[in-house]
């Protein structure tokens, strides 16, 4: 076993994540279609002709470690919820003019931050090289970061019969302009029933960030 | 944290796997020898990224697996030094601070590594961090004993507990290679490993600077005075 280049690539997050998660998907389908093959092979009584046997299955390494990156990966204080290909391409290419290394670029993209200091720990000299152009830095990001998905669950959209998801994000505030007070009731007592609601509390802590109602 | 390794490694294939596509059978195989392990000074291996080249199956003399020479990269976990990552707190006790990423738990803050002023509270089990301590006047350069820190004021005490995500600064990486010995011959019972076995790979890290430390110390929406 040879190591010929330790260092061949830098992966940002979200490759890793997508990686990882077309490897689960795949396990899945291979379990799947093994399943059905095994089924089908019960009820007629006879080995399938061209079916071969998986290997005894995916290790358990290999999953373990795939199943922890992945929530790691996923979590909600983590911005990837916010990227996508497009949005990161756009990020980096939007970073271009302020003289960036490739390792506080990469930085930006994992972390997304949002705030001054975030960004002082991740640009050195921050003052120095950037000074004004800080808050351009900051902006660029969080333009970025696509409008995380108003996190309502589809049985929410039920009981708000037409006023829809969308501003239901900032609903926990109770000066929301454009509500009458009958909507507000029916959103309170939706609340009520739902425990899932706690994620757009927090939520809206963070969504806060991204939403420029704030500025 | 994330990187790509090219490696290059000679892979046997059991008869069983004829059937399956090579390159299928050979990620499969390397998989099962790499991931979830520390490579020394490459890092945690967490799966196949690809294969670059993979030469023709050979037979040997013995067995009637299929070797292929294979050339082929890899993710790697390994934050380097100075990158700025999100991390849980697992636990913490009088020597630091340890912190977890899910799938890799050997990263720790020593004492040295954590905010000044800052102490260990035995009742908590937790350390905190004392943003308002003033030095006296008469020694502007005074550092605060532990015994001092713990007469503050509580409500003044910023803790960092257990569960809590840290904005943290990776500070150095080291590699541990324990190979065991050789069975030492005088003994006549071989003693069990009596030591602590280290963590073949072991982060050190940081939330000594502005910006660092648990996030909701510097979420500026949030009444928290930003030390």
């Amino acid at each position: 076993m040879e190591v010929i280049s330790a260092r061949s690539a830098l992966l940002s997050n979200f490759e890793v994540l997508t990686l990882l998660r077309e490897l689960e998907s795949d396990q899945l389908a291979r379990t799947k279609t093994a399943l059905r093959i095994k089924k089908e092979e019960e009820q007629s009584g006879e080995p399938i002709r061209n079916y071969q046997q998986p290997e005894e299955g995916v290790s358990e390494n290999l999953r373990t470690v795939e199943f922890e990156a992945i929530q790691y990966l996923t979590a909600d204080y983590q911005p990837l919820h916010g990227q996508n290909e497009a949005s990161i391409q756009k990020l980096v290419k939007d970073l271009e003019p302020y003289e960036l290394t490739k390792a506080e670029k990469l930085q930006i993209v994992n972390l997304a931050p949002t705030e001054t200091v975030e960004l002082y720990v991740i640009v050195e000299e921050l003052e120095d090289r950037l000074g004004d152009k800080t808050v351009e830095v900051l902006d660029i990001v969080r333009k970025s970061l696509l409008e995380r998905a108003p996190a309502p669950p589809p049985q929410v959209v039920d009981l708000l019969t037409d006023n829809m998801a969308p501003s239901f994000a900032s609903a926990p505030t109770v000066s929301d302009p454009g509500y009458g007070q009958d909507v507000q009731a029916t959103e309170w007592a939706g609340n009520v029933v739902y425990d899932e609601f706690v994620d757009t509390g927090e939520g809206a802590g963070v969504e806060g960030d991204l939403e420029m109602e704030d500025d | 944290m994330f990187l790509l390794s090219t490696i290059k490694d000679t892979v046997a294939l059991q008869p069983a796997t004829f059937g399956t596509p090579a390159e299928q059978a050979l990620i499969t195989e390397l998989n099962k020898k790499y991931a979830n392990r520390v490579l020394h000074d490459v890092g945690l291996c967490i799966c196949i990224f690809d294969i670059s080249q993979a030469g023709e199956g050979k037979v040997r003399y013995g067995d009637g697996c299929l070797w292929h020479k294979v050339v082929f990269r890899m993710v790697v976990f390994r934050p380097f030094p100075s990158e700025v990552i999100l991390a849980k707190v697992k636990s913490s006790d009088e020597d630091g601070i340890r912190l977890s990423v899910n799938f890799f738990d050997d990263m720790h803050i020593p004492l040295t590594y954590l905010p000044t002023p800052s102490a260990f509270d035995p009742n908590e089990r937790a350390h905190f961090w004392l943003p308002t301590y003033e030095p006296p006047e008469s020694d502007p350069d005074h550092v605060p004993s532990q015994h001092e820190l713990l007469d503050s004021p509580v409500s003044e005490r910023m803790y960092i507990d257990a569960g809590e995500i840290l904005r943290t600064r990776v500070e150095a990486d080291e590699f541990f290679d324990d190979e065991p010995g050789p069975p030492k011959a005088a003994e006549g019972v071989m003693a069990k490993k009596a030591e602590r076995r280290r963590p073949p790979y072991n982060v050190v890290c940081s939330i000594a600077e502005q910006g660092l430390g648990p996030l909701a110390w510097w979420k500026s929406s949030t009444e928290m005075d930003e030390g």
